[in-house]
């Protein structure tokens, strides 16, 4: 168990270099980041397994939450900490860029973002530490499945469609109704199709007609019923 | 042309009607008030309901300020428990009660901040590895920010005096933010932008007397990207030619050079 850390610009810097020499040598050795000038400390009552295995985004938020809710941490306490996200990004690094060949050792390795938290309004969603938490702490388990049903290293496109969009994102009630519409509870998958560019009634659909309707109605006060049923036909099938 | 759907006749509520400022403590931000809200012209029922939201990312919240014939100001709004109250914006909303639609609305408003002038381009100096120089877009509603690499001896100096420095980076730069708001982003509007800083961009680009094609959105049907680009680029040469003094600077410095 380690106490929670910030990570510092140096070690940023570091952590930025290790991902892009793995991208051409895979057996390059990890920095060592969990002391000053690369890191401090940000919170000694907050304690975070390094070695805790996750077998879901959903684990990892709820562990998280857990940790901080424990400290009396709140959601705006540390959602704007950067480097807390990217020191964490750091801990588990091996189950978020998982060897995918272990004779090479070869890492399946995305963008920096992925990685590194960033302010900038077109990443910021897809850190694949902060971007659960966010979600969790603002949904709750339920309504947070659609978006962390899967595994850690892996950025869906649930996220990518809807906590990209300010509005949708923000809004529980629009979040519900997706829930119901595309997630499918008993497998604890979304339904089959749902992320098809062609199929009536796909994501994409969904986030086109609620643009819309962000200028139509005032959504903010009406129940993910009424939503369901403002919905064009195209959407039917995916309401049974 | 920018075509705009409205079929329900939303109204729009003019930004000089609305005025809103933040209340600190202790330098932290922890409510809002709202100082003006003049919603007369717009000739709405009376009992229309109207409401002022917060927002940023994943944060949203509400109040209610009554109805549009008797407007409660329940200043000051408390914000705290809002992740990122700096960064907050602003949007009103007249809604009828009988249908839910919306009746008149304003969106993206700033609250009024200190009264100097702010920079379309900050500059902010860090580590950047083995770059010189990068634009990245972290700013409000992901305007761009410089950063020149910290690790260059002198480099606060250089970069606000060195004629050279000038000259190779920041003709660059307008190109990048300038391609980056036009073919990434995309400008709704060229005299009523919805991202604020594409309106300071534009009105920069103005004042370097450059001639603008008629549409530089590029999801209208009428864009043209041969148009946009020379926009960009004849942009980029009219900022070269006011500093041409710098340009003369450069050359003596070279020729003196043995």
């Amino acid at each position: 168990m380690m106490n929670l850390r910030l990570m510092l610009p140096e070690g940023e810097h570091k952590f930025r270099e290790y991902i892009h020499n793995l991208k051409t040598n895979s057996l390059f050795q990890r920095p060592e980041l969990n002391n000053e000038p690369f890191s401090k400390e940000f919170s000694a009552s907050v304690s975070i397994d390094e070695k805790k295995q996750f077998n879901s985004k959903m684990e990892l938020a709820e562990y998280l939450q857990n940790c901080f809710s424990a400290a009396d941490l709140k959601r705006e306490d540390v959602l704007p900490r950067n480097g807390l996200w990217t020191w964490l990004a750091y801990v588990w690094f091996d189950q978020l860029a998982p060897i995918t060949n272990p004779a090479t050792s070869e890492r399946n390795l995305k963008e920096d973002a992925k990685y590194l938290c960033s302010s900038d309004y077109r990443n910021y969603y897809r850190h694949l530490v902060s971007g659960p938490y966010s979600i969790y702490s603002l949904n709750g388990a339920d309504n947070s499945n659609i978006f962390l049903y899967s595994r850690v290293n892996e950025h869906n496109d649930f996220v990518e469609q809807f906590a990209s969009r300010q509005f949708i994102i923000s809004h529980k009630n629009i979040i519900e109704a997706i829930r119901r519409l595309y997630f499918d509870s008993q497998r604890g998958q979304p339904k089959r199709g749902a992320q098809s560019r062609t199929r009536q009634g796909n994501i994409r659909r969904f986030v086109s007609v609620i643009q819309q309707f962000e200028l139509t109605y005032d959504i903010y006060t009406m129940p993910a019923d009424i939503i369901l049923n403002l919905l064009p036909p195209e959407f039917n099938d995916w309401k049974t | 042309m920018k075509r705009r759907f409205n079929y329900t006749d939303r109204k729009k509520i003019k930004r000089e009607n609305v005025s809103i400022n933040f209340i600190r403590q202790n330098d932290t931000i922890v409510a809002f008030a709202v100082n003006k809200l003049d919603l007369s012209d717009l000739n709405l029922p009376l009992d229309s309901r109207v409401y002022v939201e917060a927002n940023y990312r994943t944060e949203l919240k509400r109040f209610d300020f009554g109805s549009a014939g008797s407007i409660n100001q329940l200043s000051p709004c408390d914000l705290r428990g809002m992740a990122y109250p700096e960064n907050l914006k602003f949007r009103i909303l007249v809604v009828d009660i009988s249908d839910g639609k919306l009746l008149a609305h304003a969106d993206k408003i700033s609250p009024a901040g200190p009264t100097e002038k702010k920079p379309i381009l900050p500059v902010e100096f860090s580590d950047l590895g083995n770059e010189i120089w990068k634009v990245e877009y972290e700013g409000d509603e992901g305007s761009p920010i410089l950063r020149i690499n910290s690790r260059i001896p002198n480099i606060q100096n250089i970069s606000i005096q060195d004629a050279q420095f000038l000259l190779y980076v920041y003709p660059q730069v307008i190109r990048e933010v300038l391609k980056h708001m036009v073919f990434v982003v995309g400008v709704d509007s060229i005299t009523e932008p919805s991202a604020d800083w594409h309106g300071d961009w534009i009105k920069f680009v103005r004042q370097l007397r450059v001639d603008f094609p008629d549409i530089l959105n590029k999801n209208d049907e009428n864009f043209s990207e041969v148009d946009a680009l020379r926009w960009i680029n004849d942009s980029v040469t009219a900022f070269c030619d006011s500093y041409s003094n710098k340009f003369e600077e450069y050359i003596d410095k070279l020729e003196e050079t043995p």
